[in-house]
C-alpha cells in the first residue's frame, strides 16, 4: 500500500486532530468503562473461577472472605454440582417458571394491546392503565399480591390443602408466576402495542376488502407480520424470566426448603449467601444459568432473519 | 348492474367535512375519474364506496342497493391501494389467491384463477416470490391482480401510479384503460394527476374542499370549465386568468380591447371580471402590426421544451401570461413588445367574486 501512502500523506497536523479525537473519545467513555469493569466485567470473570475452590461454613471466599482460606479443589466441583440432582431440578423448576410467564405473559400482553388498538372513546385512559404495570418493580408486586394472599396477615388469606397458598408446593410457583405475569404485562403491552401500530392500516384495510372476517384478519395478517415482535418479546421475557430473583426471595418463606421454587438464580443466591456461604457451588449455577441465556441469545440471533419481513 | 351513486353524501371528521354534499352517478361499466388537489376529499369518497369509512349523511348506492351498512366483503369490490398493500410474508400466488381464499372458494378454482389473473398480467414468473423481491411496477401488477381475481362488479383505485417512474406511468396508464375494457367493469379512479384523469377517463370528477366542481368527458371540461379553479387544474400549462373589465359586449384589458363572443355578451355583466384563455389559444404576431382582438404585451421569459415554446409575457394591465407556439414559428426576443391575437369564441370569462363561469349562465 506504498502508493496510497503516497498519495495521501498523513501530516503531522492530521495525525495529531486524530489523536486527540481519539483520546477525548475514550475520556468521554472512561467513567461507564470504569463503572462497568468494576461491576460488570471484573465479577463476571471472576465468577469462572470460583468453581475450583471449595469453601467451608467457616470460610468465605473473594469479597466476602474470612480468615479460612478457599480449598482449590479443581473440576471436582463443576462435576458435583453439574451431576446433582439439586442442580437439575432447579433447571426443570426455571424452565417451569418460564414456560408459565413467558407465553402467558405475551398472550395477555398482545390481548390488552388488541383492544387498546381500537378506535374507542377513552381508549387513553385504559392505555394507561395497561401499560402501569412498568412502574411498578418486581418487590411492589410481590409485596401488593403478599398482601393480599399472604397466610397470616393477607386480604384473602388464600388457601389450598388446608395451607395458604404461598405455602403449597405445587401452587406456590404457580402462584409466583401471576405476579411475575402481572408485573411484566406493562411491558409486554407496551411492546405488542408498538409492534401493532407499526403494521400498515392499509394492509388490514385491503382484507377487509378482500373478504376477510375479523379473525381471518388477525391470523392471517396481524399476526404473521406481528411474530417478529412477539419473538422480540419471547426472547427478552425468556432471558428475564430466567434470572427471576426478587418474587422467589420475597414471596417463598417454604419454596427454599421444598424446594418447589428454586429457581436458578434464587439458588445462586441462597448457595452464595445464606448460612453456610457455598460460593464456589453457588458460581456453577451461575455459569450455568449463563449457558442457558447465551442459549437462548445464539437461538435468537439465528432464527431472527426468518420472522422479519421486508416491505 | 354496477353503477355506484353518492346521494347528498357528506362525510365529517370532527367539524371538517371532507365530503360535502356529494352527488355524482357513476354509470354502468363507466371509467370515471375522482380529480383534484390534495385534500379535496375524493380519497374520502372512494374510501366510502369501499366501506372503509362512512358517511355522515347521504346514501351511498352500488347498482339498486344502499350500502351504507353494508360491509366492505359483501360489497362486490376490490380496491388498488396507493401503496399497493401487498402482504408482505405472503408469496405473490398467496397475496392474489388471498381474496378467493377469504370467500372459501374450492382450491382447484383458486389456483385457475390465480394463474388466469398471473398470466393477464405477466406475473407468471413471479408467482413464488414475496413483494419485496419484485420491482415497483411488479408490485402494482400484484395488487391488480389481487383485484381483478375474484371479478368484482366495481373497482376502486386510489392513485395506484403515483409511485411508479414517469415512463412506466404512462406505459400502464394505457394497460390499465386496456385491462377497464377487457373486463367490463365499472372503475373509479382516484388521482391528483389531471393528465391521468384527461387520459383515462371516460369522465372526470374534479373535487375540491369536498365539493363536487365539475363532472364530464375530459375534454368537455377542458374546453368549458364550469369555473375558474377547474381552468386553472386542467391543462399544462393551465389556462390564463387575468384582470378585465367587460364594457358593452367588450373586455378591456388595460389599453388592449378584446371583443367577447356571441354566447358571453349576453351574459356577461359590464364590471370587473376574470377573463380566461388557453395558452395555445394566443396567436403570436409583431409588436408593431396593430390589431382588434388583440392584447399588446411584452415578453418576459421564453421556455424551449423542444417541439413548442412557453413564451411568458406580460400584459399592459401587469398580469402575466403564458402563450404556447410551435419551435418552427419565429421565436420572440425577450423584452419585446408583442400583440396576443386571440379568437373571441376561445375566450373564457368567469366571475371575480364566485369563480363560476359565465358561459354557464
Amino acid at each position: 500500500m506504498r502508493s496510497r501512502d503516497a498519495s495521501t500523506p498523513r501530516t503531522p497536523s492530521r495525525r495529531s486532530k486524530r489523536f486527540r479525537e481519539t483520546s477525548l473519545a475514550y475520556v468521554m467513555l472512561a467513567p461507564s468503562l470504569v463503572i462497568f469493569a468494576i461491576f460488570v466485567f471484573y465479577p463476571f470473570i471472576k465468577n469462572f473461577t470460583f468453581p475450583f475452590y471449595q469453601t467451608s461454613t467457616a470460610g468465605g471466599f473473594g469479597a466476602f472472605a474470612n480468615e479460612s482460606k478457599p480449598k482449590w479443589v479443581g473440576w471436582e466441583q463443576w462435576g458435583a454440582v453439574l451431576g446433582s440432582r439439586d442442580f437439575w431440578h432447579s433447571v426443570w423448576v426455571t424452565v417451569q417458571f418460564v414456560g408459565l410467564t413467558v407465553p402467558l405473559g405475551i398472550a395477555l400482553g398482545l390481548l390488552l394491546a388488541v383492544i387498546a388498538h381500537q378506535k374507542l372513546a377513552g381508549i387513553t385512559f385504559y392505555r394507561t392503565i395497561f401499560s402501569s404495570t412498568v412502574a411498578s418493580s418486581a418487590a411492589v408486586a410481590s409485596t401488593i399480591f403478599f398482601s393480599l394472599v399472604g397466610t397470616q396477615t393477607g386480604l384473602w388469606k388464600l388457601q389450598i390443602n388446608g395451607h395458604g397458598i404461598l405455602d403449597d408446593k405445587t401452587w406456590a410457583l404457580p402462584a409466583i408466576a401471576v405476579v411475575s405475569i402481572w408485573q411484566s404485562l406493562g411491558l409486554s403491552f407496551i411492546v405488542m402495542s408498538s409492534g401493532l401500530q407499526a403494521i400498515p392500516d392499509d394492509l388490514l384495510e385491503a382484507a377487509r376488502v378482500d373478504g376477510a372476517g375479523a379473525s381471518r384478519r388477525f391470523l392471517r395478517v396481524t399476526l404473521p407480520l406481528l411474530s417478529p415482535t412477539v419473538f422480540f418479546a419471547f426472547v427478552v421475557g425468556s432471558i428475564s424470566a430466567f434470572k427471576t430473583f426478587a418474587e422467589i426471595d420475597l414471596l417463598n418463606p417454604i419454596g427454599k426448603e421444598t424446594g418447589g421454587t428454586s429457581l436458578l438464580a434464587y439458588q445462586v443466591k441462597r448457595l452464595a449467601f445464606d448460612s453456610d456461604s457455598r460460593t464456589g457451588q453457588a458460581a456453577v449455577f451461575a455459569v450455568g444459568l449463563f449457558a442457558i441465556v447465551l442459549m437462548l441469545t445464539l437461538i435468537q440471533m439465528r432464527l431472527e432473519r426468518r420472522v422479519h419481513y421486508a416491505r | 348492474m354496477s353503477s355506484v351513486t353518492f346521494e347528498n353524501v357528506t362525510k365529517r371528521f370532527g367539524e371538517i367535512a371532507a365530503v360535502d354534499a356529494l352527488n355524482l352517478e357513476v354509470h354502468d361499466h363507466e371509467f370515471l375519474v375522482l380529480l383534484g388537489p390534495s385534500g379535496c376529499g375524493k380519497s374520502t369518497a372512494l374510501r366510502m364506496i369501499a366501506g372503509l369509512d362512512e358517511p355522515s349523511e347521504g346514501d351511498i348506492r352500488i347498482g339498486a342497493r344502499v350500502v351504507n351498512d353494508v360491509d366492505p366483503k359483501d360489497r362486490d369490490i376490490a380496491m388498488v391501494f396507493q401503496s399497493y398493500a401487498l402482504y408482505p410474508h405472503m408469496t405473490v400466488r398467496k397475496n392474489i389467491e388471498f381474496p378467493l381464499d377469504a370467500r372459501k372458494q374450492p382450491a382447484a378454482e383458486r389456483a385457475e384463477l390465480v394463474s388466469g389473473a398471473a398470466e393477464s398480467l405477466g406475473l407468471t414468473d413471479y408467482l413464488d416470490r414475496k413483494p419485496a423481491q419484485l420491482s415497483g411496477g411488479q408490485r402494482q401488477r400484484v395488487a391488480l391482480a389481487r383485484a381483478i381475481v375474484r371479478r368484482p362488479s366495481v373497482f376502486l383505485m386510489d392513485e395506484p401510479l403515483s409511485n411508479l417512474d414517469a415512463k412506466l406511468r404512462v406505459q400502464t396508464r394505457v394497460e390499465l384503460v386496456e385491462l377497464q375494457r377487457d373486463l367490463a367493469t365499472t372503475l373509479i379512479y382516484v388521482t391528483h394527476d389531471q393528465i391521468e384523469a384527461m387520459t383515462m377517463g371516460d369522465r372526470i370528477a374534479i373535487m375540491r374542499d369536498g365539493r363536487l366542481q365539475q363532472v364530464g368527458p375530459p375534454q368537455d371540461v377542458y374546453d368549458n370549465p364550469a369555473n375558474r379553479f377547474v381552468a386553472e387544474f386542467i391543462g399544462t400549462p393551465p389556462m390564463n386568468t387575468f384582470a378585465a373589465t367587460a364594457e358593452a359586449g367588450r373586455l378591456l384589458v388595460g389599453e388592449s380591447v378584446l371583443q367577447l363572443a356571441g354566447h358571453l355578451r349576453a351574459s356577461v355583466p359590464d364590471g370587473p371580471i376574470i377573463a380566461g384563455v388557453r395558452p395555445e389559444h394566443f396567436e403570436l404576431a409583431d409588436g408593431a402590426h396593430a390589431t382588434a382582438d388583440s392584447l399588446s404585451a411584452t415578453a418576459v421569459l421564453v421556455e424551449s421544451l423542444g417541439h413548442e415554446r412557453h413564451i411568458h409575457c406580460r400584459l399592459d394591465s401587469s398580469d402575466v401570461v403564458i402563450a404556447r407556439a410551435a419551435a418552427s414559428e419565429v421565436c420572440p426576443a425577450v423584452g419585446a413588445p408583442l400583440r396576443l391575437i386571440v379568437d373571441p369564441q376561445r375566450i373564457h370569462a368567469f366571475n371575480g367574486d364566485t369563480g363560476a363561469s359565465y358561459a354557464l349562465a
